[in-house]
């Protein structure tokens, strides 16, 4: 894992996120456009988000892994007004947010927006792919669309 | 059965509420729960030198257990706790404590008032500026409340459910609350009402989420032993319980069919000498539409995914709500849909409020017991069974 920059550095590049010493793999990855899920060392279980142990075997032993970033939409939401963000205009339709069962595990998911999507296209089900755009000047994931053959 | 060492031996002899409403004008949260302790403490027939435990739950800024001991000059407390808001976990607390002797009669209140970020007015309000959500979450945080849109998608999407099944939801407590000189929503609603109002977080909109209110509710208990000296009818809690799934993560839930609410129903059911075909009053939790659906349904009254179809098939056209087998209303009180987001204390109040045979014209005849599904799908699922003795 790259410790390129410290974790006063990630903090300040993160101001909009609380982060801990649990969750900061996953935003030193954000910074390399890397998405990084814990896995356990000992028995191959994912889990998100970030915690200090593997739920499954108690094992402290992780690695932040990059996953695909594939998967399809299990759970949508249209925001008609929330959270301000510098690249969300409510007033110009609401805000897709999409938890994404990755193809990785069952029921292993990740929150984020869809991009590229017509409002009537977001729907439970729709395979999606990772996309990286930039929010307050770092990487931020999120999911397009992705063609399925 | 389960052990349930408690069963039926804490009461509830005193209630106290300062009705709610989408503003207090100037008053504090502090003077709001003052009042309805003084009156719960009253009702019961006692004052401050009988109060030796002290329990609460507030919003932010509100009043904790020492502040309400010191305000209400409460002379000697040997318990005294601040659980997470919803309101069953601090029944429990309590109940736990006047039973294992921590303290023998305990206050218990409920101060509510509506913050910022989640009321235009109070944003407006100087002495609320200082209210802070520190940082401030993105929008696709899988916070509790956009959760439960997100949940509510995968409910309409596996059942097929229509927006009327989450709008009956909506219909029902307002109708309750016409009847309820505490609530704050009185105004008559329609299912065209429902369906043309402003979405929010599809697939809810503003009738699906419960409405910020300031007030507070107050409760007095005790052992069962010394409540039959002041009544020989006391109510009590038959049961009470909280629960959790290890994956409790919003957006991570196993499924619809297997979250916190099934742990509360099960055990709830092994703890309980009463079940679903005994009850005469029906207490679901309604912050969200949808939470009330999964409570009709994890309770067993129909199957997954029918709650729309139930509460249509049991709907009484002329007092506009559900009414289960023609017997059973549901928060007749009107919620925290339409009484006000009490966080389960409005439910707990009403329960007692009927058994005790108070409720007016919204009374259910002869109501002995009452069961409550308080809290959501994450980690506030919460239930109890009250009685009359």
């Amino acid at each position: 894992m790259s410790e390129r920059i410290d974790d006063a550095a990630l903090v300040e590049r993160f101001s909009y996120i609380r982060i801990d010493h649990d969750t900061k793999h996953l935003y030193r990855g954000w910074l390399e456009e890397r998405l990084l899920i814990n896995r356990c060392d000992d028995c191959a279980r994912f889990h998100h988000p970030p915690k200090p142990i593997c739920p499954s075997c108690w094992s402290s032993s992780l690695t932040p892994t990059q996953v695909s970033g594939r998967g399809v939409i299990h759970l949508t939401i249209l925001l008609h007004q929330g959270p301000p963000a510098p690249d969300v205009d409510y007033a110009k339709g609401p805000h897709p947010v999409v938890s994404i069962e990755l193809e990785e595990q069952e029921a292993l998911r990740f929150t984020s927006t869809v991009i590229d999507c017509p409002l009537e296209d977001v729907r439970i089900g729709l395979p999606v792919e990772l996309a990286w755009i930039d929010r307050f000047g770092a990487p931020f994931p999120v999911f397009r669309p992705r063609e399925t053959s | 059965m389960a052990r349930n060492p408690i069963r039926d031996q804490v009461a509830i002899v005193g209630i106290g509420s300062t009705g709610f409403s989408r503003d207090a004008g100037g008053r504090s949260s502090k003077a709001l729960a003052c009042e309805a302790s003084i009156r719960a403490i009253r009702d019961a027939g006692f004052e401050a030198s009988d109060i030796d435990g002290i329990v609460g739950a507030a919003e932010p800024g509100g009043p904790s257990p020492n502040q309400m001991s010191a305000a209400l000059g409460l002379p000697q407390v040997t318990h005294f706790a601040s659980p997470s808001p919803v309101a069953v976990f601090a029944l429990v607390d309590a109940i736990n404590a006047i039973f294992s002797g921590a303290c023998d009669t305990l206050l218990l209140y409920f101060a509510y008032q509506r913050l910022p970020w989640n009321s235009r007015s109070a944003a407006g309000d100087p002495f609320r500026r200082h209210f802070s959500m520190g940082v401030t979450p993105l929008p696709e945080s899988p916070d509790p409340a956009a959760a439960y849109a997100a949940w509510a998608s995968r409910y309409i999407h596996e059942y097929d459910a229509p927006r009327e099944d989450f709008g009956r939801v909506a219909l029902n407590s307002r109708a309750g609350a016409a009847r309820n000189p505490l609530a704050a929503m009185q105004a008559p609603l329609s299912m065209d009402d429902y369906l043309q109002a402003r979405m929010i977080r599809e697939p809810l909109c503003m009738l699906d989420m419960d409405v910020p209110v300031d007030g507070a509710d107050a409760f007095v208990l005790t052992t069962t032993e010394r409540a039959r000296k002041l009544t020989p009818n006391p109510v009590v809690i038959h049961a009470a319980s909280v629960g959790l799934v290890g994956t409790n993560d919003e957006d991570q839930l196993p499924s619809l069919r297997r979250h916190g609410q099934h742990v509360v129903v099960e055990s709830l059911r092994a703890k309980s000498d009463l079940w679903i075909q005994d009850v005469d009053v029906f207490f679901p939790y309604d912050g969200f539409t949808i939470i009330t659906l999964g409570w009709i349904e994890n309770f067993g009254w129909c199957k997954p995914g029918g709650a729309g179809r139930f509460l249509e098939e049991h709907w009484d056209d002329k007092a506009g709500c559900a009414m289960i087998e023609g017997r059973v209303p549901i928060n007749p009180h009107g919620g925290s849909l339409s009484e006000g987001a009490t966080r389960g204390s409005g439910h707990l109040r009403e329960a007692v409020v009927q058994l005790r045979g108070d409720a007016g014209e919204r009374q259910v005849a002869n109501a002995s017991s009452a069961l409550i599904g308080c809290g959501g799908f994450f980690f506030n699922s919460q239930g109890a069974i009250l009685r009359r003795l």
